[in-house]
């Protein structure tokens, strides 16, 4: 018998007045009046950071989940600042340097939230969806109830819009994945494959697009 | 007599805010005031909460807009990291004008 990934629940989030349309009980805007973080560590993230932490604290509120981050980019706006620096010959912030790395955000969940399950940060030229999809099926087959992800970009730098895919405005989107809880996830073969947004997958789940096209077309089954 | 006291005493306030300001701007400390930076209170663990990456990035402060340089390993270093006061001392003393 072959598994199938369900969607339990999801939460997004999107910069202000980004035009993203997220339907009210999803938004992470909408559900949480003040962030999981304490501010010693809450002014080590920017933006879009504060809230992947806080899409996770609201789909693990249990600290009972693998968490899964993916990012295509990261942080390039601080990443090109530190290259900045070190091509002026300016030593660069120990801070900065610290919290480039790609598991960053879930590093500072992780103290924050005192979690001490598995974690891991993604990056995956354009197919993030589909390795999310993948890596949380890993964690739910060896028996873990159930799995959190989180997709999520920032502000892109401007040197780097004319050269990669990105959505356009900072988002995040969340999804608790099980092998039987919710709306079932459902894929087919798609003739070409794409490389969804953060942006793409809230507009699918929002069901303001009936499929998801990555690797595989998507759809969800009324749960 | 009373007006060098007094002088002395504005230099002082002066560096102690110029202080309290580097240090919150540098470290991102969004949610603290001035004010709420206590001069005898520590810098790192209670206190004011400061970590072993913002020591860095203090040190690196210091560094650029004083031209003091410390040694990150040496003992001495924590004593002048230990307070607001500490610090202020080392840098009255030490600074490169």
């Amino acid at each position: 018998m072959r598994e199938a990934l369900h969607l339990e629940d999801w939460q997004a989030w999107s910069a202000a007045q980004s035009g993203v349309a997220i339907r009210s009980q999803h938004d992470l805007s909408s559900n949480v009046s003040a962030s999981p973080l304490p501010p010693m560590l809450r002014r080590r993230l920017d933006e879009v950071g504060r809230a992947t932490c806080g899409i996770l604290s609201l789909l693990d509120a249990d600290r009972a989940c693998p968490l899964i981050h993916a990012s295509r980019h990261g942080d390039a706006s601080h990443t090109l600042q530190m290259l900045a620096s070190i091509t002026q010959g300016d030593p660069i912030s120990p801070t900065r340097f610290s919290m480039s790395v790609h598991n960053a955000v879930l590093g500072v969940h992780s103290i924050a939230q005192r979690h001490h399950l598995p974690l891991q940060a993604l990056g995956a030229c354009g197919n993030e969806f589909d390795a999310l999809l993948c890596e949380a099926m890993g964690y739910l087959v060896e028996g873990y109830p159930a799995v959190v992800i989180v997709f999520s970009e920032g502000p892109l730098p401007e040197p780097y819009q004319e050269h990669a895919e990105d959505p356009g405005v900072p988002c995040a989107v969340g999804m608790r994945l099980s092998l039987g809880r919710g709306a079932k996830m459902v894929s087919q073969a798609v003739a070409s494959p794409s490389r969804p947004t953060p942006a793409d997958v809230i507009a699918w789940l929002n069901t303001d697009s009936p499929y998801l096209d990555g690797l595989r077309r998507w759809r969800l089954e009324a749960g | 007599m009373g007006n060098w006291n007094t002088y002395i005493m504005s230099e002082t306030s002066d560096l102690t805010l110029e202080l309290k300001h580097m240090i919150i701007d540098t470290l991102e400390l969004e949610d603290i005031a001035p004010d709420d930076i206590d001069p005898e209170a520590p810098l790192f663990g209670d206190g004011l909460g400061l970590d072993s990456i913002d020591a860095l990035e203090l040190g690196l402060a210091l560094q650029k807009r004083y031209g003091i340089k410390l040694d990150a390993e040496a003992e001495e270093t924590r004593q002048h990291f230990a307070n607001l006061n500490a610090l202020q001392a080392l840098v009255e003393a030490r600074r490169v004008e």
